[in-house]
Formats: structure tokens, C-alpha cells, sequence
């Protein structure tokens, strides 16, 4: 048996994954895919029952979750749009409004 | 010159055993993630991080900010992941939550995370880990995100098993 601590990193395999955009930022589904995997994980190896039913769930949180930051962007417009019209922009505010 | 896999720097163990890092959510030590060309160097030998284009470094662009610690409130800080440093089994571990920096024109092939204030320092600069892309990654005028591993036993950035 080894008593020394396992503290390493897999030198030649992905620890991080990068993900970037070009002239846009990310899409709500997107980030919505990110933000599942890190809420829900099966194994590939798992009872197939179980690793269906988990990854259907998965499919179906990651468009529940799309659709609620859809309503956070088009609420945060609303308060941005809210806060150039204070400002005295209306037509900045105007144009946030029709994005 | 170039990177050559992922590291967990040999300083970064035996500063541990000194109690030199604190990954506490709140009020622990502020890590930083800085962005490097294939032109870097690094490996398990690599005791700090280096900055600015001379040290291979990518530029300033975007949310990213080239040059290195500036304390914690620098657009590079690592939000630690919730609720860590955390344990499930015999295994400890401690991760930190994806970084994005945004509208930024970025070429990278890797990373350093370091701690910007180790030891109750400011502007440290000791490297934790030593992170490889696998390849060249690119945004431009877009998004640029390190997607870190889940906050797991099985997958987090630092586990001790």
C-alpha cells in the first residue's frame, strides 16, 4: 500500500477546456450546456437506465435554464434601457431596447 | 519553446506545507489566472509567474489585463468555487469557477494560476499551477472563457487523495 498523497496533474490530458467567440459574446444556450455540466454529471459507465434518464434531464435543464437567461438579458435591457433614458439618451436607449 | 503539459508547481506543495496558501472562499488569498503564447516555458520547476511580452505574456485586451498582480480586485482574480476548499471521501479538494474575459482579441496556449497575496503578502506572484490549452486558442473582439473543471473528488483543479 502507498502512503504517499496523490497531488498531480494529468500532464498530457485536458484539465481545462477553452471556449471563445469571435466578434460576439456567448449565446444563452451555450452557456446554459457550461452551466448544467457543472450541475449535472453521469458516468459513461453508469446502468444504461439511469445514464438515459440523467442525460435527457440534462438536455431538458439546459432549456429551462436558456430560456430563464434569455429573460435575464431582455430584463437587464430594461434596466439599462431605463437607466439611459434617466441619463438622458434616448436614442441609445432606443437602440439597447431593439437589440 | 513551448508548453509542455500540465503542472502543479513543486513550490506550490512545499509552500503548502507552510501554510502559505489559504483557499478559503472567504477571506483566503486572492489567485490570479494569467494568459501565455506558445512562446512560454513552464513546468512543475516554475516557482512564479512572469508577465508583459517579454515573458511571453498575451497583451492587455478586453477584461484581460496583461502585467500581473494587482491586487484583488484585478480583472484576472479566480472566484473560488462555492462552498470549497470541500472533501467527499478521503479526498479533499478545491476549485475555482470558469473565467471569462470578455470583448478581448486574445491568442493563448496556456495559463498560470498563481496567488497574488500568499502569506498575507500583496502583489505575490507564486505560481500554483502551470495549465496547457493543448493548443493554440483564439477570440476576437469576443469572448475568451477557461472553462474549469467540476468542483468534484473526481475532477477539481487541486485534490489531495
Amino acid at each position: 500500500m502507498s502512503a504517499s498523497l496523490n497531488f498531480e496533474l494529468p500532464q498530457h490530458e485536458s484539465v481545462v477546456t477553452v471556449q471563445t467567440t469571435n466578434n460576439r459574446g456567448f449565446t444563452p444556450e451555450e452557456l446554459a450546456q457550461d452551466c448544467v455540466g457543472k450541475i449535472i454529471s453521469v458516468s459513461d459507465t453508469a446502468l444504461p437506465g439511469i445514464r438515459d434518464q440523467a442525460r435527457a434531464f440534462e438536455r431538458h435543464m439546459e432549456k429551462v435554464v436558456a430560456y430563464y437567461m434569455r429573460q435575464a438579458i431582455q430584463s437587464d435591457r430594461t434596466t439599462v434601457y431605463n437607466a439611459l433614458m434617466d441619463a438622458g439618451h434616448p436614442e441609445l436607449a432606443e437602440l439597447i431596447r431593439r437589440l | 519553446m513551448a508548453f509542455n503539459g500540465n503542472f502543479m508547481c513543486t513550490s506550490f506543495k512545499k509552500e503548502l506545507l507552510s501554510a502559505t496558501h489559504n483557499f478559503t472562499t472567504s477571506g483566503g488569498d486572492a489567485f490570479q489566472i494569467a494568459l501565455y503564447t506558445n512562446s512560454a516555458t513552464f513546468n512543475a520547476g516554475t516557482t512564479a509567474a512572469v508577465f508583459g511580452g517579454s515573458n511571453n505574456e498575451v497583451g492587455t485586451s478586453g477584461t484581460y489585463t496583461s502585467g500581473g498582480p494587482s491586487g484583488s480586485t484585478s480583472t484576472n482574480t479566480l472566484a473560488a468555487a462555492s462552498s470549497m476548499p470541500s472533501s467527499s471521501g478521503t479526498t479533499a479538494f478545491t476549485d475555482f469557477e470558469d473565467k471569462t474575459f470578455t470583448s478581448a482579441t486574445i491568442t493563448a496556449r496556456g495559463a498560470l494560476i498563481y496567488n497574488s497575496s500568499a502569506g498575507a503578502g500583496s502583489n505575490t506572484a507564486n505560481c500554483v499551477l502551470v495549465l496547457d490549452f493543448g493548443s493554440d486558442k483564439a477570440s476576437t473582439s469576443g469572448d475568451f472563457k477557461i472553462v474549469m473543471p467540476s468542483p468534484d473528488a473526481s475532477n477539481a483543479l487541486i485534490r489531495i487523495a
